[in-house]
C-alpha cells in the first residue's frame, strides 16, 4: 500500500498535517479538535442538515458545515470562534425548539437528576422523564459542549402518539431531530430502505410509505436505526430503561454460522443490550435481528434453568449438582456403549464440542456422538458437508460479477451476507434469484425467479448444463425458461466471478440432493465460489473437533487426502437405555428411550419429560470459541455469571467423568481445553485465516441413517424457525414470536391471493 | 399488476432517474399514487415502496387519495396575495367545506393551492380543471363553481 | 451546416411571402394569460368569422409579446397594411374590428392600441412608441408575439439558429470567450459570471457532461420564464445548444415546472422540429457535436430552483439540497459535471453569438452588462412582461413603463421570496446586481411587485416567510425550524398581538438563518422581513402599539361597515353573507353586525361592482383595542 501524503492545513492556528480525501470534520476530529455535530456519524454518508458544525475557511462564503466540505492543501480553518460560537448557540437553540428539552434546560434538573433511580420506578407518566435515552443522548451532550443553558423559543410539541407496535423497538417522533442518521443507515449501510423522510418542511416525518408498521413495510429489524439515534426517539423495547452499561464485552454470536462481531452491553451482571461492531471483518457490523435484539430475552427468560432437577413421580424435584452428576453417572455406568446415545447441539463452542466427543468416546466408550443436524440432512450428509466444507469466504461476494441466489432471504438473518449480495447488484453484478415467493433481495435483483421449491433443481439443472456447454449443442429446458435462461447465461459467462448462494429454503428442499450435484459441477466445472447458508453454527467446528460419528478430532482438516466419510449405521428406531441431550431441544429426533438427560438453558417443550434435568450456562456466560461457515475460529467472551447454579457444559462432562472415575477428563477451565485442543488439532487456533478442510468424497454417500422420523414440513426448515441451543427463539422472545406470526400470516394471504 | 401500470411502466427505463417522470403518469392515469401503483413501481425501478413514497410526498404535485372530479386550485402567487388570493381560498374551504388538500364527500371538488400560475397579470387567478379564471371575485368564482358537476 | 443554410433560404422565402402578405393575417396572443383572459374563444370566434363571411385570412397564434394588461390582444395585418394591435378584446369589439377591416377596409381605430408600421396610420399610435414599450430594449423577447412559437421557420427567418452557427465554426474555448467578454451573468438570480462556470465544467474531468437548463421558475409573482418558452421556445433551446457545445455537455435536460402544460407542449413541438432539421442528434450541422435534450417536469417543490436540489429531482429523488462543495460543475448529476443555466441566460446567448460581444456590451453598465426581463405586476397600472437595460431606475420601470401606480405608491418587491422590499426612497436605485444587494435585496430571476397603500407591509413579509416555510425542504435546522418562528412571530403581530421584543427576535432569526442555513432557499428567507423591518419599521410597530394595519389588510385589526348615507338597501350585501351578519329590509340602510362577520369580502365586492350603491361597504382600521 502506497502511504498517502499529508495534505499540511491550519486549524485554530495549529498548523497540521492530515489524511487526505476527508472532510474537514474528519480532519479536525482526527487532530483532536472538537467540533459538535449531531447529524454525522462515521460509516454514514456525510448530510449537512444539524448545522452545529460549521466552521470559517479563508476562502469559502459564509459557514461551511466540516462534515461536507473536503479538507484542502493549505486550508486555514477556524472551529471555535465568537461568532462561530453564537451561532451554534442560536442554531442549537432552534433545534431543542422541535425537541422536549425538560432534561436540560428544567429548574429542578440537578435535584432531578440525584433521585432519578427511584423515579424510574414511577410510571412513566407521572414524572417528567419521559425520555427512554436520558443519560445516553448526544443532545444532551451537545448542549452542554455548545454551553447552551436556556432556551427562548417556544417548543412545538408535535403530539405524535408513541409508535409502539412493532416488535423490538419503539418510536417517539416528537423526540425525533431529523438528523436522518437512521434513514441513511437503513438505505445506505443496510440497503433495506424501509425508512425514507416524509413530507417535507416543518411536516418532515421520518417511517415507511402509507403509515404502514415496519413489520409490513420490510423492515429487518436489524435495530441500525436505533444503535444510531442520537436522541431517544427510537430506543429499544427491552434497554431502553436502563440507561448507560457498565461495560461492554466483545463476543460472537452464535445464532448463526456468520459469526457476527456483538457487543455486549453489560450491567448489573445481564446483558441489556447488543450493539454491532462496524469494524469487524466479517460482518462489517451487519447483524440481524437475532444478534441484535434476541440475546438479552433469551439469555434473561425466566424461564431459565438455574439447578438440577430431577423427575420423581410427583413432579421436579431440585437437587444439588452433586446428586445430579451421581444421578448422571449412575445411569451412564454399565450400559453398552450401542445403548446409548450422545446428542449435541452444533451451536456449542468448540470447546464444548471438543470435550463433548472426548466424553463420549473416551468416557462412554462409544462413537455414537450425533447432532440433530445429520438427522436433518438425512442420506443427503455428506453432499451437504462437502460444499459446506468448501463454502467461500463471504467477502468474496464483494468482487462478485454474478450472484444466483437460490432459497436464500437474509430479512431476518445471515444480513452480512445478504447485504453483500445487495450492494454487488447495486454496483451492476447480475443478480438473480430463485425462490418459492418474494425475497428480500428481489429489490436489487435483474430477474426475481419464482416458482416452487421442487422444480428449482430443475431450473438449475438447465442453468448449468447451458452454462458447460458455452451455449453449443442442444440442451433440454422448458420452453418457458429458454430465453430467461440464454440471456442469464450470457451474462454470467461473460463476468469473471460468480457465486451460488445455497439458502435455507434450498437446503431443505425435497430436490436438494439434486441442487448440491448442480453446485458441485458450477464450482468444479466451471469456476464458481459456492456459499451455503445453513443454520448449523458451529458445523465446521462440530466436524473439526470430532464430534461426530467416526472421524476423531482433525481428521476433517485438510492433509493432503480427501476424506472418505463412512459413517455408522444408525437406528433411530431402536430403542436406547440412556440418551444424553446436550444442547438438543428437539424432540422430534430423538429415539426412544429408558433415561433421558436434558443438559440446557431452557427447559424443552416436548411429551417426554427428561429424567433427569441439567442447566447449563449460555454463550453469554461462559468463555470459548466458535468456528464460523467460512472456518474462521472466532471468539467467544464471557460477559456476564452463570444464571444461578447453570455450569458451561464442558465443566458438566467434566464432573460426570471424574464420578465414573475415568481420569481422562481433567480440565480446571476452558484455556485447559484449548491447550488439548491445540494438541490434537493442529493449527487449530492459527488465526485469522480459516481453517480449511479436505475434501470430502462426496460420491461415496452411503445410507446410513435407519428409523428416522418423517419430518413434516421439512421445506420450511429450520431456517425460518431460527433457534438457539433447540429451542425457537420465537419461544422466547416476544419480537421473535411477533415476526414469527408475522411472516406466517403473510405467507398465508400471498397464497390466498394466488 | 393492473394493465395501465403495466403500460405505463413499459414506457420508462429501469433506472431511478424515471422515478418522478413514472409518478407523474401513473396520477396522470389516475388522477392520484395509489398503494398498488407504488408496489408496481417499487418492482419495475428496484426502489423500496417506503422510498418511493418518501419523494412523492416530498413533492406537492402528487397525491395519495382518490381526486375529486374537478380539481380547484387557487393560485397564491405574489400578485395574486395581494389582489386578494387567500381571501378567495378562504371562501372556498368554507364554501366547500373541506380543506386545502381535500376531496368534498360527493368527490365533486378538489381544493388546492398553487405557488403560482404564471399568470401575475391578471390576478388573482383561480384554475378549475384545465380553465384558468383571471381577476377572480369571491362573488364570480361562486357563480362559476356552479358550472361545475 | 450547408443543409441548413438552404432551409435557412427556404425559410425566409417563406417568411417574406407571409410578410408580404398577400392573405391578411389574424395575430392572436395565446400564450397562457391570453388563454386565462379568454383567447382561445376569441381564436374560434374569428375562424367563424373567416367562415361565415368566406374571408381569406391567416390566422396566427402568437406568444405574449408583453403587455399583459391588454391582454387578449388581437393583431390584423391587411396586405400591404402595417399591423394593427387591438387590446382588451372582447367578443363583440372582435367583430367590430373584422368588420372594419374585412369590409369596410380600415382599422377599427377607436379600439386600436397601436400599430406596427414605420409611418403614421389612421391616428393610431406606432406600437413601439407606447409609454410601455418605448424605453425597453427587447433583446431576449425580441421575437415574442411577433412569431409563430410553433414553426421552426418563422424562428429560422427572423435569424435563428445563426448564433450556434456562428458558435460551431469556433473552438468551444472561444465560445467561452466570446460570452466572457459580453459579461453575461446568470439570469436565474445570484448573477454569478456565466464564463465562470462553464470554464470550470469545461476544465472539470470526465467523459459525459451535462447541460440543465432551469425552468423551474418557482419565484411566485415571476413569469419570464414562462412566456420566452411560449412565446420562443427556439432561442431557449439554441442557447442551450450553444452552451452545450462550449461545456462539452453531449446531455441535455430542461427542467420545467409542470404546472406550465403549455410551455412544455410548445418544447416538445420545437425538439421534434429542431431533430427533423439536424439541430439535435449526432454531427450536429455536420460538426463534431452531438448533443440530445430530454424534458422533465417538475412536481411542484419550490426549493428545486436550486442546483442540487433540481439535480436530485432529475435522480428521482426527494429534492433536498446538498452542501457545496462539490459543486455541480465538478460533481453533478450523476457525480458528472453538471452546468445549470436559467432559462433566460439560454436565451440570450443566441443574441450575443449572432451580434458579437461587443453589440452585447453596448447595453447595461460595466459589470452589469445586457438586459433583463422583468414582470412587474402586483398594483400596477400596465402589469406586464417587460425588458430593460440592466441599470435601469426602479423609477423608470414603475412609472414610464408600468404606468405608474393606482393608488400611493408604497414599496417594490424585488427577487421574488429571497428578495427585499424597498421603499419609495429607493425608486431612483439602479436596477443592477450590486445595487439591490447593497441595499438588502437581491435581483432574483426578476419579478417585480409593485405595493401601494392598500397593501400591508407586514402581511406582505409573512407571505413570502409563509411560503419560504411551506416550501422549505425541512432539511436543515434553521431553516426548518427558524422560518417557523419567524412566521409565527409575524402572524402574532398582524393579530395585533406582538410585542416590541418580537422585532428583535426576528432580527435575530433572520440573522441565524441567513448564516446558518445549507442552501439559498434558506439563507435569502429572511429578506424579506429584515428589508422591511429596516424600511418600514414604523408599520410594524404601528400594528404592535396600535394594533392598527393601516392597509385595512390585517383581518384582526380591521373591520367592515355599512355606510348608512350610501347604502341603498338593495339587499345585494344580505343575499352574499355567508353569516347573516348584514340585515335590513329593502330600501333602508343595512346593519352590519361585526360580531358575526368573518370579513369574507363577500358584501364588499358585491356593493363595489354590482349594487346601485357602488360603496356603501367600507373596510376599515378597527379601533385600538383596550
Amino acid at each position: 500500500m502506497t502511504r498517502e501524503k499529508k495534505l499540511k492545513v491550519t486549524i485554530d492556528s495549529r498548523e497540521l498535517e492530515v489524511r487526505p480525501n476527508t472532510t474537514i470534520l474528519q480532519a479536525a476530529r482526527e487532530s483532536d479538535v472538537y467540533i459538535p455535530s449531531l447529524c454525522t456519524l462515521e460509516h454514514l454518508p456525510s448530510y449537512g442538515a444539524c448545522r452545529l458544525c460549521i466552521v470559517e475557511v479563508d476562502g469559502l462564503r459564509g459557514y461551511p458545515t466540516s462534515c461536507t466540505t473536503p479538507i484542502e492543501e493549505g486550508m486555514v480553518i477556524r472551529t471555535d470562534t465568537t461568532e462561530l460560537r453564537s451561532l451554534r448557540q442560536e442554531i442549537l437553540k432552534l433545534l431543542l425548539s422541535e425537541h422536549p428539552a425538560s432534561c436540560l434546560f428544567c429548574e429542578e434538573h440537578d435535584e432531578c437528576k440525584e433521585f432519578q433511580g427511584t423515579i424510574r420506578k414511577v410510571g412513566v407518566t407521572t414524572g417528567c422523564r419521559y425520555c427512554p435515552n436520558d443519560a445516553r443522548c448526544e443532545l444532551q451532550e451537545i448542549t452542554e459542549k455548545v454551553g447552551l443553558t436556556e432556551t427562548s423559543y417556544p417548543v412545538y410539541y408535535r403530539g405524535f402518539s408513541v409508535e409502539k407496535y412493532d416488535p423490538f423497538y419503539d418510536r417517539d417522533y416528537n423526540l425525533c431531530i431529523l438528523c436522518g442518521r437512521c434513514v441513511r443507515v437503513c438505505n445506505s449501510v443496510r440497503l433495506n430502505g424501509t425508512l425514507s423522510f416524509k413530507q417535507r418542511g416543518k411536516l418532515t416525518t421520518i417511517g415507511p410509505a402509507f403509515d404502514r408498521t415496519h413489520l409490513e413495510a420490510g423492515c429487518e429489524f436489524c435495530g441500525a436505526c436505533v444503535s444510531v439515534c442520537p436522541t431517544g426517539a427510537l430506543s429499544a423495547k427491552v434497554s431502553k430503561w436502563y440507561g448507560k452499561p457498565d461495560t461492554q464485552v466483545t463476543t460472537t454470536c452464535v445464532y448463526c454460522p456468520v459469526g457476527c462481531r456483538l457487543e455486549l452491553q453489560v450491567k448489573n451482571n445481564e446483558v441489556i443490550d447488543v450493539l454491532p461492531n462496524y469494524d469487524s471483518p466479517i460482518d462489517r457490523g451487519l447483524i440481524c435481528v437475532k444478534g441484535r435484539f434476541a440475546i438479552p430475552e433469551y439469555v434473561l427468560s425466566p424461564e431459565r434453568l438455574g439447578t438440577p432437577s430431577r423427575l420423581t413421580p410427583v413432579g421436579y424435584e431440585v437437587i444439588s449438582w452433586d446428586q445430579a452428576i451421581d444421578e448422571a453417572a449412575k445411569r451412564l455406568r454399565g450400559t453398552k456403549p450401542e445403548d446409548k446415545l450422545v446428542m449435541v447441539s452444533p451451536q456449542l463452542s468448540n470447546e464444548d464440542l471438543f470435550v463433548a466427543q472426548q466424553f463420549t468416546r473416551e468416557v462412554l466408550g462409544s462413537d455414537a456422538v450425533i447432532s440433530s443436524m445429520m438427522i436433518d440432512l438425512g442420506d443427503d450428509l455428506v453432499p451437504f458437508l462437502e460444499l459446506v466444507t468448501s463454502s467461500s469466504t463471504f467477502d468474496t461476494i464483494e468482487d462478485a460479477r454474478g450472484v444466483l441466489a437460490v432459497g436464500f432471504d437474509s430479512t431476518y438473518g445471515y444480513s452480512p451476507v445478504g447485504i453483500r449480495i445487495k450492494k454487488a447488484g447495486r454496483e451492476g453484478a447480475l443478480l438473480v434469484t430463485l425462490g418459492a415467493c418474494d425475497s428480500n433481495l428481489d429489490m436489487l435483483s435483474e430477474t426475481a425467479f419464482q416458482m416452487e421449491p421442487p422444480q428449482w433443481a430443475e431450473f438449475l439443472g438447465s442453468l448449468v448444463d447451458y452454462l458447460a456447454r458455452g451455449g453449443k449443442g442442444k440442451v433440454k429446458i422448458r420452453k418457458e425458461w429458454t430465453s430467461d435462461i440464454e440471456r442469464i447465461s450470457r451474462i454470467f459467462s461473460d463476468s469473471s466471478t460468480n457465486i451460488l448462494v445455497i439458502g435455507q429454503e434450498a437446503i431443505f428442499s425435497s430436490g436438494r440432493r439434486e441442487i448440491f450435484e448442480k453446485a458441485r459441477t458450477l464450482r468444479d466445472k466451471l469456476g464458481w465460489k459456492i456459499i451455503v447458508a445453513h443454520p448449523y453454527t458451529n458445523l465446521l467446528g462440530m466436524l473439526a473437533m470430532g464430534a461426530f460419528p467416526g472421524a476423531k478430532p482433525g481428521e476433517f482438516l485438510k492433509n493432503g487426502d480427501a476424506v472418505t466419510v463412512d459413517l455408522p449405521v444408525i437406528d433411530l428406531a431402536k430403542r436406547k437405555k440412556v440418551v444424553y441431550l446436550i444442547g438438543e431441544g428437539r424432540f422430534d429426533t430423538i429415539p426412544d428411550c429408558d433415561y433421558l438427560i436434558y443438559q440446557n438453558g431452557l427447559p424443552p417443550v416436548a411429551s417426554r419429560q427428561p429424567d433427569l434435568i441439567l442447566p447449563a450456562s449460555l454463550f453469554t456466560e461462559s468463555s470459548g470459541t466458535t468456528t464460523n461457515g467460512e472456518g474462521r475460529v472466532l471468539k467467544i467472551e464471557k460477559a456476564t455469571e452463570p444464571f444461578m447454579d447453570a455450569k458451561p457444559d464442558w465443566w458438566i462432562f467434566n464432573r460426570i467423568a471424574e464420578k465414573l472415575n475415568k481420569g481422562k477428563l481433567k480440565y480446571k477451565d476452558v484455556a485447559a481445553v484449548q491447550a488439548a485442543i491445540k494438541k490434537q488439532v493442529k493449527g487449530f487456533y492459527g488465526g485469522r485465516k480459516p481453517v480449511e478442510f479436505a475434501r470430502i468424497n462426496a460420491e461415496r454417500a452411503t445410507k446410513w441413517l435407519r428409523g428416522a422420523p418423517k419430518q413434516e414440513g421439512q421445506s420450511s426448515g429450520a431456517g425460518n424457525n431460527p433457534s438457539y441451543r433447540g429451542i425457537p427463539l420465537a419461544r422466547v422472545v416476544a419480537g421473535m414470536k411477533a415476526i414469527d406470526e408475522w411472516v406466517n400470516t403473510s405467507l398465508l394471504s400471498d397464497k390466498e391471493a394466488q | 399488476m393492473p394493465e395501465p401500470i403495466r403500460t405505463i411502466l413499459a414506457k420508462h427505463s429501469r433506472e431511478p432517474d424515471e422515478l418522478i417522470p413514472v409518478l407523474q403518469d401513473v396520477q396522470k392515469e389516475y388522477g392520484y399514487i395509489s398503494a398498488e401503483s407504488v408496489r408496481g413501481i417499487s418492482k419495475y425501478l428496484r426502489i423500496s415502496e417506503n422510498t418511493i413514497y418518501g419523494v412523492s410526498s416530498f413533492y406537492a404535485q402528487f397525491r395519495f387519495t382518490e381526486p375529486g372530479r374537478h380539481s380547484v386550485k387557487v393560485c397564491l402567487g405574489t400578485a395574486c396575495h395581494v389582489r386578494g388570493g387567500a381571501t378567495l381560498l378562504e371562501m372556498l374551504e368554507r364554501g366547500l367545506g373541506i380543506h386545502c388538500g381535500e376531496t368534498t364527500e360527493d368527490k365533486r371538488f378538489g381544493l388546492d393551492r398553487v405557488a403560482c400560475l404564471g399568470c401575475c397579470a391578471l390576478s388573482p387567478v383561480v384554475q378549475i380543471d384545465k380553465e384558468i379564471y383571471s381577476r377572480v371575485t369571491v362573488n364570480k368564482l361562486t357563480e362559476q363553481l356552479k358550472e361545475y358537476e | 451546416m450547408n443543409k441548413l443554410k438552404k432551409k435557412i433560404n427556404l425559410a425566409k422565402k417563406k417568411w417574406e411571402e407571409f410578410v408580404d402578405n398577400r392573405e391578411p393575417i389574424i395575430y392572436v396572443g395565446a400564450a397562457s394569460c391570453g388563454r386565462a383572459a379568454g383567447a382561445l374563444d376569441l381564436l374560434s370566434d374569428i375562424n367563424r368569422f373567416i367562415e361565415e363571411n368566406r374571408v381569406k385570412a391567416k390566422v396566427v397564434e402568437v406568444g405574449c409579446i408583453g403587455p399583459c394588461y391588454l391582454e387578449p390582444l388581437v393583431d390584423v395585418k391587411m396586405p400591404g397594411e402595417p399591423r394593427v394591435s387591438y387590446n382588451n378584446v372582447t367578443a363583440k369589439t372582435l367583430q367590430n374590428i373584422l368588420k372594419a377591416h374585412f369590409q369596410e377596409g380600415i382599422p377599427f381605430a377607436k379600439a386600436a392600441i397601436g400599430h406596427f408600421g414605420t409611418n403614421s396610420y389612421h391616428d393610431i399610435p406606432r406600437f413601439y412608441e407606447l409609454p410601455m414599450l418605448k424605453p425597453q430594449v427587447r433583446i431576449v423577447l425580441r421575437n415574442c408575439g411577433l412569431i409563430n412559437p410553433e414553426d421552426i421557420d418563422q424562428y429560422l427567418a427572423v435569424d435563428g439558429y445563426q448564433g450556434l452557427m456562428k458558435a460551431l465554426q469556433m473552438p468551444p474555448d472561444d465560445v467561452i470567450g466570446v460570452v466572457r467578454q459580453a459579461g453575461l451573468r446568470g439570469r436565474g438570480g445570484a448573477g454569478f459570471p456565466t464564463f465562470k462556470k462553464w470554464t470550470v465544467c469545461r476544465n472539470a474531468p470526465g467523459e459525459q457532461k451535462y447541460l440543465i437548463c432551469n425552468a423551474d421558475e418557482g419565484d411566485p409573482g415571476a413569469f419570464m420564464n414562462r412566456s420566452l418558452i411560449e412565446s420562443d421556445p427556439h432561442a431557449v433551446l439554441e442557447g442551450m445548444l450553444i452552451a452545450a457545445y462550449a461545456i462539452g455537455a453531449s446531455k441535455g435536460i430542461i427542467y420545467i415546472r409542470a404546472e406550465y402544460p403549455l410551455a412544455i407542449e410548445r418544447l416538445k413541438t420545437a425538439i421534434a422540429q429542431m431533430r427533423e432539421y439536424g439541430l439535435l442528434g449526432t454531427k450536429i450541422l455536420g460538426s463534431n457535436f452531438n448533443f440530445d435534450i430530454k424534458i422533465k417536469e417538475g412536481a411542484g417543490a419550490f426549493v428545486c430552483g436550486e442546483e442540487t436540489a433540481l439535480i436530485g429531482s432529475i435522480e428521482g429523488k426527494r429534492g433536498m439540497p446538498k452542501s457545496r462543495p462539490p459543486f455541480p460543475a465538478i460533481s453533478g448529476l450523476h457525480g458528472c459535471p453538471t452546468i445549470i443555466n436559467n432559462v433566460e441566460t439560454m436565451g440570450t446567448l443566441p443574441n450575443i453569438l449572432r451580434n458579437g460581444a461587443e453589440w452585447y456590451t453596448k447595453y447595461g453598465k460595466e459589470g452589469n452588462r445586457g438586459t433583463k426581463t422583468f414582470s412587474l405586476v402586483g398594483k400596477i397600472r400596465r402589469p406586464g412582461l417587460i425588458e430593460v437595460q440592466l441599470g435601469t431606475p426602479l423609477r423608470e420601470i414603475i412609472f414610464d413603463i408600468g404606468g405608474g401606480v393606482q393608488k400611493t405608491f408604497k414599496a417594490i418587491q424585488t427577487g421574488g421570496p429571497s428578495g427585499g422590499c424597498l421603499s419609495e426612497e429607493f425608486l431612483d436605485l439602479p436596477v443592477d446586481y450590486e445595487s439591490l444587494a447593497s441595499v438588502g435585496s437581491i435581483m432574483g430571476s426578476g419579478g417585480l411587485i409593485v405595493m401601494d397603500e392598500d397593501t400591508c407591509i407586514v402581511d406582505v413579509a409573512k407571505y413570502f416567510l409563509d411560503f419560504t416555510q411551506k416550501e422549505s425542504c425541512g432539511k436543515c435546522v434553521p431553516c426548518r425550524v427558524g422560518t417557523r418562528h419567524m412566521v409565527e412571530l409575524l402572524d402574532k403581530i398582524t393579530h395585533g398581538e406582538g410585542t416590541a421584543d418580537d422585532l428583535l427576535s426576528l432580527r435575530n432569526l433572520g440573522d441565524t438563518i441567513k448564516k446558518g442555513a445549507l442552501c439559498g432557499l434558506g439563507q435569502t428567507a429572511p429578506n424579506p422581513v429584515l428589508t422591511t423591518l429596516r424600511y418600514f419599521r414604523n408599520e410594524y410597530l404601528e400594528h404592535i402599539k396600535d394594533q392598527r394595519c393601516r392597509a385595512a389588510v390585517c383581518k384582526d385589526l380591521i373591520e367592515y361597515r355599512v355606510i348608512k348615507e350610501k347604502c341603498t338597501g338593495c339587499q345585494s350585501c344580505v343575499r352574499v353573507c355567508p353569516t347573516g351578519a348584514i340585515t335590513g329590509p329593502r330600501s333602508e340602510p343595512h346593519n352590519l353586525d361585526v360580531t358575526k362577520c368573518i370579513k369574507c369580502r363577500s358584501c364588499y365586492e358585491i356593493c363595489r361592482f354590482d349594487a346601485i350603491a357602488g360603496d356603501a361597504i367600507v373596510i376599515r382600521t378597527a379601533e385600538k383595542r383596550s
